[in-house]
């Protein structure tokens, strides 16, 4: 098998996030992504764009294992992702969920120091008894993403969405890792609330120099966050570059007959 | 921007519309509830519903002085007048008591002389006469009521003990028994066909086969009730896991963490208030099961119950029950408050 073009020998070292020819199809038929090739270097804030079914989110859980693929090649910093190298690949890939994914039953601090769960000894996971340093670690990034010390106790259910995604959040950085993939992370919040969580998510990937893996769905929210925009509509790339080079027409193409067309242009 | 005039809905349009909104009922849900109300009329005779009927009717007219008498009034008469006043005190024959020493005597315990008459037979008269000999008796007042509530205690320890070993043979068939979590479908098999030998085998007769193991006492009745137990927890407890939400699990397991380690952190704390609640449960269970399981003579309160009522002392057999039926009672209490304190 031939390397595309773009993909040199150079460019596979630079890039923090390396996708070839990435396909999957699922058992029913339904092709979810249909040769997708992209490089994101690192520290990018790179957003994938495109209406629901058009395979943001296989292609983020393609990246960390949830779903495997049908054919093509992913490799993080260089090393290409199999099944024996997965484990050490999910460690240094945390992942924002859409609906947040805590535990509705820890506290806010027993959610984010749960992002130690594969790394912690056995011993600590069983007994939810993590070291100092990692139990000062995560009070630090309660404090960083915007929460108080009498949060810390607090279960979940006693949270408001845009707190949950905080706890997300810290949860995500807490081993520091070189991506993070978030799935639709403001899709279940209010538009305030989407903007703050997003700000918080950006500013700390860029201190971090944290590679992020955004799908969104809302255009307005994409044009102003990200660093890189790829947008996609069943399976295939149809725009790949800097927001202010999208224009109305690849907007309009992106959400045909999905129903957002008229809002997502008049924004 | 035509914002003004938003086009109503016409009355027209209903005309065009002609679906069909189905009937809350069928004529087929009507013969299905005739076909099943003639399948219980004619088990009702076969259970003898009728005759339940006749004898209550009967029951309850003699109680309106409708009748002279009635079966079932008889019948609850003499069972209440067998248990009742219940034997609370235990007489001891002083002659038998070694180094008995009226000084010292146990706590509220006195020494009654009571005249014992004996008719027998004289052999050259071939006449019944009637001797009379003092005897000193022992009386301690609350002595029977002591040796109950011991025997009680033994019993709930009984019950404490199986559900102990439910709990722990239950967590590992739980987990290799959730579809979700189990290593493969062969062992999910094994689990799962375990669980339901375990639940399908009563108690009782468990206990009866494990008293010619292990001998008459409280270990056939642990065992017992244990393997039982651990028959419903195993099912109960990967039923949970398998329903538990799949979200959080989804995060941990993308992080890299193992299946125990995202069971532990993810699984375990959605499904603890259902564990409690079902752990105690089985405890309510175990304790009211381990009455009834020592009539096989697997230990605890059983079997002195069983004891008493095959000699007849039925004033003995009304403590024990009302010895149960409180400590039953109390247990239900002390069990919704713990389930409402560990739940929340």
């Amino acid at each position: 098998m031939s390397a595309p073009l773009s993909m040199g020998a150079e460019g596979q070292h630079r890039a923090m996030l390396s996708f070839n020819r990435v396909s999957k199809q699922f058992a029913h038929g339904v092709k979810a992504l249909d040769g997708v090739t992209f490089d994101v270097p690192r520290g990018e804030f790179c957003v994938i764009l495109g209406p629901s079914g058009s395979g943001k989110s296989t292609l983020l859980r393609a990246l960390n294992g949830l779903t495997p693929l049908s054919s093509g090649r992913i490799a993080v910093d260089g090393a290409e992702l199999k099944p024996k190298s997965l484990r050490s690949v999910q460690r240094r890939v945390a992942m924002v969920h859409q609906q947040f994914n805590l535990v509705e039953r820890l506290d806010v601090a027993q959610n984010v120091m749960s992002g130690a769960v594969a790394d912690a000894a056995f011993w600590r996971v069983l007994l939810k008894w993590y070291p100092k340093s990692l139990r000062e670690r995560a009070c630090d990034l309660i404090a960083r993403v915007g929460l108080d010390e009498l949060h810390l106790t607090r279960r979940m259910g006693e949270l408001s969405g845009g707190q949950q995604q905080r706890v997300g959040i810290a949860r995500a950085f807490l081993l520091d890792p070189d991506v993070i993939l978030a799935d639709e992370p403001v899709a279940s919040l209010d538009p305030a609330t989407s903007r703050d969580v997003l700000t918080l998510l950006r500013d700390a990937a860029r201190e971090r120099g944290t590679t992020v893996l955004c799908s969104l769905h809302q255009l307005d929210l994409a044009l102003d966050f990200a660093d890189r925009i790829i947008a996609m509509r069943s399976g295939s790339i149809v725009f790949d570059g800097r927001p202010d080079a999208l224009d109305r027409s690849t907007v309009a193409s992106i959400y045909e007959g999905s129903g957002l067309e008229q809002s997502r242009v008049a924004a | 921007m035509d914002m003004s005039n938003p086009p109503r809905p016409s009355l027209e349009r209903r005309r065009e519309i002609n679906w069909h909104l189905p009937a809350p009922y069928t004529w087929r849900m009507l013969v299905l509830l005739i076909a099943v109300a003639g399948l219980l009329l004619v088990s009702a005779r076969r259970v003898d519903i009728d005759k339940f009927l006749a004898l209550s009717a009967e029951a309850i007219a003699a109680q309106l002085g409708l009748r002279e008498s009635s079966q079932v009034g008889r019948g609850l008469a003499r069972i209440g007048k067998d248990l009742f006043p219940i034997t609370l005190s235990y007489r001891t024959d002083v002659s038998r008591v070694a180094d008995f020493d009226e000084a010292k005597l146990p706590w509220l315990a006195y020494v009654e002389t009571v005249d014992h008459r004996e008719y027998r037979m004289n052999p050259d008269t071939t006449k019944l006469e009637e001797t009379v000999s003092r005897k000193k008796v022992m009386v301690e007042p609350l002595g029977y009521l002591t040796l109950t509530v011991g025997k009680m205690i033994e019993t709930i320890e009984i019950a404490i003990w199986a559900t102990i070993l439910a709990v722990l043979l239950s967590i590992p068939l739980a987990y290799l028994g959730a579809a979700n979590y189990t290593p493969n479908r062969a062992i999910y098999a094994i689990a799962r066909g375990t669980v339901s030998l375990l639940r399908a085998i009563p108690e009782l007769i468990s206990a009866l086969f494990l008293v010619l193991a292990f001998g008459f006492g409280p270990v056939a009745g642990f065992l017992a009730l244990g393997l039982h137990g651990a028959g419903f927890l195993g099912k109960f407890y990967a039923e949970d896991i398998e329903a538990a939400d799949k979200k959080p699990q989804d995060a941990l397991r993308a992080l890299g963490a193992s299946k125990i380690r995202v069971l532990r952190l993810s699984v375990l704390p959605q499904v603890l208030p259902s564990y409690i609640a079902y752990t105690l449960y089985i405890l309510d269970r175990n304790v009211r099961m381990a009455t009834v399981i020592g009539l096989v003579g697997a230990g605890g309160i059983g079997q002195e119950l069983k004891g008493r009522y095959d000699l007849f002392e039925y004033g003995n057999v009304g403590t024990i029950l009302v010895v149960i039926f409180v400590t039953v009672f109390l247990l239900d209490q002390i069990s919704a408050r713990l389930r409402a304190r560990l739940i929340a």
